[in-house]
């Protein structure tokens, strides 16, 4: 079903009002993308079912609040969907790796060209992707890693600090930095 | 560093997912009576949301939106509020609990071999990388995406206006190629190079940079371009 950020604007917006049909139409539109979110993050498929559901509930509840001035309704549904992944990962062990589990899980043939052209990554969000990869661009290659693995995987600072050597505290001040910069590059 | 620095500083690191279990429990608190950290939030989530249009969708196991549709009609029966519901809901929660029980048993048993994939884990996936082809920094006009390991490649138009009569033509340029190699003619389209990327080494994909020339209609006749580029741009990493 092809979804441009218009129509699942409408959608949300029937969804809002309570309107179970609509809620079918918009699970069956994002579910891919946000069980993808967070898949990467959790590492199992149990758990990621799990949360996917909770994820939708919340949806479901909150749908009446979703603003179209303030985000694109996909940016809004993925930030409900990493947060509550981001909760379950922190609330586990604060040092389990998600990246080994469910490693047997992942797909190994992921579409890669599927991703790009996913339709909901309708050409409106294009631009904001160029800008954001242009000042990505700007960051030294270790830092904007650091950045990504936390982004897509849940990494803690902990983790990250294990996997480039360095001290948790270093960590945090090089990420805070480095968000800094990727703020100021973004206004200008 | 001012109140408002600080945070703003807080609320990006709880978009980025990297706040312990406690921090994350206390700016969730502190959102909901605080509407300047809030509003932060609010923009760091639209400032990072465009990655999550990198992520590779994952179809979940069928049964889960009934499932789901289950969960809203009893949340609905319970907001109805009989003894009955309330009753049949603490039976689902004691069976849940149970349930994370036994899964935290399997996640403490699985924590040793977890550790050991990590490494093989991260190469598993295909890394994404992003070239932005550009005029200037102001004008992004394509956005090209790579995937290394399956050596495919995607060119979307971002703001490139079509010209009447003439082509865009996408090019791979690396000095250990000599002369740039023509990946195809770029329509309004996105569209998805996979043959003709193949062949070349992958050290030579990540570093070359990628260039548009504006050509006659159909692409270049000589299999060169026949004009400077227009837009050019090297691949940055956008997934790990």
């Amino acid at each position: 079903m092809l979804q441009t950020a218009q129509n699942l604007a409408d959608v949300m917006k029937r969804v809002g009002r309570r309107d179970r049909r609509a809620f079918a139409e918009l699970y069956q539109a994002t579910s891919a993308k946000l069980y993808g979110i967070v898949f990467r993050i959790l590492g199992e498929r149990a758990v990621a079912d799990e949360v996917l559901q909770e994820v939708y509930v919340k949806i479901w509840e909150r749908a009446a609040d979703f603003d179209a001035a303030r985000a694109s309704p996909i940016t809004w549904m993925a930030a409900i969907a990493r947060n509550r992944a981001l909760d379950e990962v922190r609330r586990r062990k604060p040092d389990v790796p998600a990246l080994g589990r469910g490693l047997d899980e992942m797909p190994d043939n992921l579409e890669f060209a599927a991703a790009t052209d996913h339709p909901l990554d309708a050409r409106e969000r294009s631009e904001e992707l160029a800008r954001l990869m242009l000042c990505l661009g700007g960051l030294e290659p270790n830092r904007r890693e650091m950045l990504l693995l936390a982004y897509y995987r849940g990494m803690s600072r902990e983790a990250l600090g294990e996997r480039f050597a360095a001290p948790v505290s270093t960590v945090k001040t090089w990420l805070r930095r480095s968000l800094a910069q990727l703020r100021d590059c973004l206004s200008r | 560093m001012t109140p408002s620095d600080d945070i703003d500083a807080l609320a990006a690191e709880y978009v980025l997912g990297t706040l312990d279990a406690t921090e994350r429990a206390t700016v969730a608190a502190r959102r909901s009576r605080e509407p300047a950290l809030d509003r932060a939030i609010g923009d760091w989530e639209v400032r990072l949301g465009p990655l999550s249009t990198m992520v590779p969708p994952l179809v979940p196991s069928d049964g889960l939106f009934a499932e789901i549709e289950r969960r809203l009609d009893r949340a609905a029966a319970d907001a109805g509020g009989s003894a009955d519901t309330r009753l049949v809901d603490l039976t689902r929660r004691l069976r849940r609990w149970r349930t994370a029980a036994v899964a935290f048993g399997a996640l403490a048993a699985g924590l040793a071999v977890g550790i050991g994939l990590r490494e093989t884990a991260m190469r598993s996936e295909p890394r994404s990388f992003v070239a932005v082809l550009q005029k200037d920094a102001a004008s992004p006009a394509f956005i090209v995406s790579v995937d290394l390991d399956t050596r495919s490649l995607t060119v979307r138009p971002v703001a490139a206006e079509p010209q009447p009569g003439k082509s865009y033509e996408l090019w791979l340029i690396n000095d250990a190629l000599g002369t740039p190699r023509s990946l195809g003619v770029i329509g309004q389209e996105p569209f998805t190079v996979r043959p003709a990327l193949a062949k070349y080494d992958p050290k030579v994909v990540e570093t070359a940079t990628y260039a548009v020339t504006l050509e006659p209609q159909g692409g270049s006749p000589t299999g060169k371009p026949t004009l400077p580029p227009v837009f050019v741009g090297k691949l940055i990493q956008a997934t790990p």
